[in-house]
């Protein structure tokens, strides 16, 4: 009993003085409780197929960013990650007949190496050679699986790929809290001392390596994490709409850099919101909610985003917090912009 | 069959680095990445379709309609929109992608979604090397020496274009030498969009009209572009011979795999900038002084 | 905290009422809901809509479905499957149709991709989905490896994949024989097929089974479906000496190959499938170009393939203007329907399904008849198909012969085949 309240008390802690006490924080937590009951409240298999979509592509997207949007390395081919995991993930659940969870552990893998394989030639371009050269590589992967198609069925895409739950209801119990744990770690990881590192390799790469760091190895490790993540929303991606060429288009590696962009990069949750922002607008909210005609939406989907970045360049998440935000300039915490002094070290805030 | 090919190597590389130079031109002044620019070419190609079928004009008066309406377009958004944002990197990509996308949507709603192709400038074919080459092809080529030529000299010769390289090459320092730096890169831009628009024009009659005809071109003068070395115009010139050569060389040596083209060009582009990662005359940007 | 929990409650309330507004949709008594999905801003989406929409009128018209003493009138929902742009969308768009829309069948799709995704989709809500766009078989096998799952897909229009494959050779035989009659030379055939699933199997039986018929091959090229530009593809088969140029090509690359086919007067005949060709505006799209161009189609504007043919033609073009493709074949895909409900006198899928099984009916393109995969049976007597000729702008119904050297089948207003007079030319002198 006593242990029990012990732990009560410590989570009511943690609750008032690191959620409650940041107005992001706290809608953060409400929109995920929302999400999470929220098959309770509206079981529509459409809108519970929406949201688990956006849930593949949150990870997705965030996983960018711990790549891109940290160290710098802008990745305009990321669909690769994605399709060389839906497609491994597909491919052996089909041919093998092996079940999601192992199917999706091993995609993930496979993205992994592929961020190795890309990886390691990559290091020696920069910056916009980098991006450029990205590019081509899922585009390069899309020649091959039509230039094979008794092994990738072509055009067709795999013929069925194994669903990852019997409901939809289920699915979505997978998939919703699958993306906030994997967010979460990303979100962690960027925390860390890698995280400060990839901040240290984008701000000036020279003087990183000058500080003694091995940039080398930490963009590889960039690569092969973002991999990873990439990796598993691309299994689960296959697994719950199919393998296809679609997986490895040039519009999905667009559309997660405007995904990423429009919530905020280095951020890991500002590409999270991007895609729970941007996905559901483009799929039901424009046509259902606002009378948009169904062949327009892609025009206004496009305005959107142009004028939010035009009057947010930094991002609409990353606008929002530091609108509702103060950093302490001493002990680095945040604080409610209407604060006058540090909610921790009483420091006075600008 | 080796007549064929370099007739359709230099009609297509021709196109390649029209393109590219445009797009090449405001990187290497202004270091704005515009993934707009090829649709520019697509606007225009449009453009000169309805205007000439449509609105019923003279082909070359809507040739030239076109070529002016998309360099204040380029212009306009350059100057309202891309301007404002460049300085954060990654929002320029977006945007400008963004922009394709509203032009490319714009061109769906205007003008329809079906495939279109559009009016010839001269019509009839030539015998060259006992190739059937079309008159259209001819004169795509002749116009893309010409205008290559002539932005060569204008970047040699005039004091316009010696103000624009400088700016490629040190914004600061030619800004403290009087040059008006802003006043330049609103100059390139109007050129890059009118390269791209007399690109869209000579492209047009070649092949069909599709609001979607953007995104081939903009993977190819993108790799075009690395492989000859950024912001080098030379590079961006001998990158898309190599490429589009090679783009032939596929269709004619391998035909039951021309599907493969741009994949095999592709290939090429990152054997070569993995062996020389600044491209072929790529010039190492040091890094902005902030 | 008081503001954020204001806010909290606000973004909540929003959120709910959406949801709410989201569940708001009511079924009508007495009323089937069909949901036409294609590609709407697209000419294929165009004729979905206007084929179903000319069947729909007609029949609610005339009193609507009987089903015992009810009568149930149809009502259409447009279903956007942007699948020409994006393939991931059409199996979301049939979702939103189904589940949101509540609709009954769904009719429609075209491209094969995206029609294997919708089917998976109808098959998990039990909804019935007749295809009218594409001819994948891997559609068809599914219902053969697991009826019970996929008994409720059909496909109306076009034949599948073996019947077009057979189809190609039968025009290219009858164009070789042309070749072989005018040009007294042995035909020497190259293949222009785009790289899709769907071509695959005619390619291969093209290398197969045509040189031993004679039919020389001298190449295959394939090149992308979306290519703009075929130039050095044709002139690279004029270099191999080819007198026939058999095509199979959906996308838009059919519409710069015939535009440089004419152009650059390849001397080779042009036969096969060229479903750019098929369509009414293909003259204006192609700049004027691609006359004598042969395709395959379902109706030509003269040819009565039934009863039904001209008048449904006529009506189509009073309304839109336009000759219909085969998209349009959601017009017969409503009748089928709606003479299985009558028959099967329920609104039971299940019901239903047993009675479009059972279906014999004399549609617009000819005698709709299901085989066991679901697959519409293309043969003498069934639907034929038609081998159509662009002679001067107007597209002209060339097979199956007049002579009913074809199995017997013979319909009206079916002209001669023309070589092209520049082929005749080049290959004479």
């Amino acid at each position: 009993m006593n242990v029990l309240s012990t732990y009560l008390s410590r989570f009511y802690k943690f609750f008032t003085g690191e959620i409650f006490v940041l107005p992001s924080r706290t809608t953060a937590l409400l929109l995920c409780l929302f999400l999470l009951i929220f098959p309770l409240i509206s079981p529509n298999d459409f809108i519970l197929r929406v949201l688990i979509i956006a849930s593949i592509y949150a990870i997705f997207a965030a996983s960018w960013d711990l790549l891109s949007g940290f160290t710098g390395q802008i990745n305009f081919g990321h669909a690769i990650f994605f399709g060389v995991a839906a497609y491994t993930a597909g491919l052996l659940n089909y041919n093998l007949g092996l079940a999601p969870w192992a199917t999706i552990p091993i995609g993930a893998l496979a993205a992994v190496l592929v961020g190795l394989i890309i990886g390691i030639p990559c290091l020696r371009l920069r910056g916009t050679y980098l991006a450029f050269a990205t590019l081509a590589f899922p585009l390069i992967l899309l020649g091959i699986i039509q230039a094979i198609p008794n092994i990738t069925y072509g055009e067709l895409g795999i013929p069925r790929v194994d669903p990852l739950a019997g409901s939809r209801v289920a699915t979505y119990y997978i998939v919703f809290p699958s993306m906030i744990v994997l967010g979460f770690i990303m979100w962690k990881i960027a925390d860390s001392k890698i995280g400060l590192v990839f901040h240290a390799i984008r701000e000036d790469e020279v003087t990183a390596r000058a500080s003694g760091i091995n940039t080398t190895r930490y963009k590889l490790l960039a690569f092969c994490l973002s991999g990873l993540f990439a990796g598993i929303a691309g299994g689960l991606y296959a697994h719950f709409v199919n393998a296809g060429p679609s997986t490895l288009e040039l519009l999905l590696s667009f559309q997660v850099i405007i995904w990423a962009v429009f919530g905020g990069i280095a951020t890991i949750y500002g590409p999270i919101a991007g895609v729970f922002i941007l996905y559901p607008l483009q799929k039901i909210v424009l046509t259902r909610y606002l009378g948009v005609p169904a062949e327009l939406t892609m025009l206004i989907f496009a305005f959107i985003v142009l004028i939010v970045l035009l009057f947010m360049p930094q991002g609409l998440i990353t606008w929002l917090r530091d609108k509702t935000e103060k950093i302490c300039p001493r002990c680095k915490l945040q604080n409610v912009a209407t604060r006058s002094e540090c909610r921790v070290c009483t420091a006075e805030l600008d | 069959m080796a007549e064929n090919i370099i007739v359709y190597g230099l009609v297509w590389s021709g196109v390649y680095a029209l393109l590219a130079i445009g797009f090449s031109l405001i990187f290497g002044v202004a270091r704005i990445v515009n993934l707009a620019h090829t649709a520019f070419y697509m606007l225009a190609a449009y453009l000169i379709f309805h205007l000439n079928t449509a609105a019923g004009l003279n082909v070359y008066l809507s040739v030239f309609l076109a070529i002016i309406i998309v360099t204040i377009t380029g212009t306009l958004s350059y100057r309202l929109i891309i301007a404002r944002i460049r300085q954060h990197e990654s929002t320029t990509l977006i945007v400008t992608i963004a922009l394709a996308v509203i032009f490319q949507e714009a061109v769906l709603k205007g003008f329809g979604g079906t495939f279109v192709s559009g009016p010839k400038l001269i019509s009839g074919e030539t015998g060259i090397f006992g190739v059937g080459v079309l008159n259209q092809h001819l004169l795509t080529f002749g116009v893309v020496l010409l205008l290559l030529l002539a932005t060569w000299a204008f970047l040699m010769k005039t004091r316009t274009g010696v103000a624009i390289r400088a700016t490629a090459q040190d914004r600061e320092v030619a800004n403290l030498m009087g040059i008006n730096v802003p006043g330049m890169e609103m100059i390139t831009m109007a050129i890059s969009a009118a390269l791209a628009a007399i690109a869209g024009a000579l492209v047009a009659p070649l092949g069909v009209l599709t609001p979607g005809m953007w995104m081939h071109p903009l993977i190819m003068i993108l790799a075009v572009v690395v492989l000859g070395g950024l912001g080098s115009l030379k590079g961006s010139l001998i990158g898309a011979f190599i490429l589009g050569f090679s783009e032939i060389l596929v269709v004619f040596l391998a035909p039951s795999g021309a599907f493969l083209k741009t994949s095999v060009a592709l290939t090429i582009m990152l054997i070569v900038i993995m062996i020389k990662p600044e491209g072929l005359f790529g010039i190492v940007f040091e890094e902005e002084r902030g | 905290m008081k503001i954020v929990s204001k806010l909290a409650i606000i973004l909540l309330i929003a959120c709910l009422v959406m949801m709410g507004v989201s569940c708001g949709d009511e079924e009508e008594a007495n009323e089937l809901k069909v949901g036409v999905i294609g590609p709407m801003q697209f000419q294929m989406g165009e004729h979905h809509w206007m084929g179903a929409t000319l069947a729909a009128d007609e029949i609610n018209a005339a009193g609507g479905i009987q089903v015992g003493e009810d009568s149930y009138q149809i009502k259409l929902v447009q279903v956007d499957s942007n699948e020409l742009v994006s393939v991931p969308d059409a199996a979301s768009a049939a979702e939103e149709a189904i589940s949101v829309d509540n609709v009954d069948v769904l009719i429609g799709t075209i491209r094969s991709e995206a029609a294997l995704a919708v089917q998976e989709v109808a098959m998990d809500y039990e909804t019935i989905f007749m295809v009218c766009g594409s001819s994948e078989t891997a559609m068809s096998e599914k219902v053969a490896e697991d009826y019970d799952r996929y008994k409720y897909w059909f496909r109306i229009t076009p034949v599948n994949n073996t019947a077009l494959g057979n189809l190609n050779f039968l025009l290219v035989g009858a164009v070789a024989q042309k070749i072989g009659a005018e040009l007294m030379m042995a035909p020497k055939l190259a293949v222009f097929a785009e790289k899709a699933s769907w071509t695959e199997a005619i390619v291969a039986a093209a290398q197969a089974y045509l040189p031993p018929q004679g039919i020389e091959v001298v190449g295959v090229w394939q090149p992308s479906d979306k290519a703009t530009d075929v130039t050095a593809e044709l002139t690279a088969i004029e270099a191999a000496g080819a007198n026939m140029i058999m095509t199979a090509l959906s996308g838009p690359v059919g519409i710069p190959y015939s535009r440089a086919w004419e152009e650059l007067q390849i001397p080779a005949a042009s036969v096969g499938i060229n479903v750019m060709a098929q369509a009414d505006d293909f003259f204006v799209n192609t700049g004027g170009f691609g006359n004598y161009e042969m395709t395959l189609n379902s109706l030509a504007r003269d040819v009565a393939l039934t009863e039904k043919t001209l008048p449904f033609i006529e009506a189509f073009i009073a309304e839109t203007g336009e000759m219909p493709t085969y998209n349009a074949g959601t017009y017969d895909a409503l009748y089928v329907l709606k003479e299985a409900i009558e028959r099967a006198d329920s609104v039971d899928m299940d019901d239903i399904v047993v009675e479009l099984e059972n279906t014999d009916y004399n549609s617009v393109a000819g005698r709709i008849v299901f085989d066991d995969n679901h697959d519409v049976t293309w043969g003498p007597g069934y639907v034929t198909a038609l081998g159509v000729q662009w002679q001067d702008g107007e597209l002209k119904g060339v097979w199956p012969p007049a002579d009913g050297s074809w199995n017997g089948v013979a319909y009206e207003g079916i002209v001669d085949y023309q070589l092209p007079p520049w082929v005749v030319e080049f290959w004479t002198q």
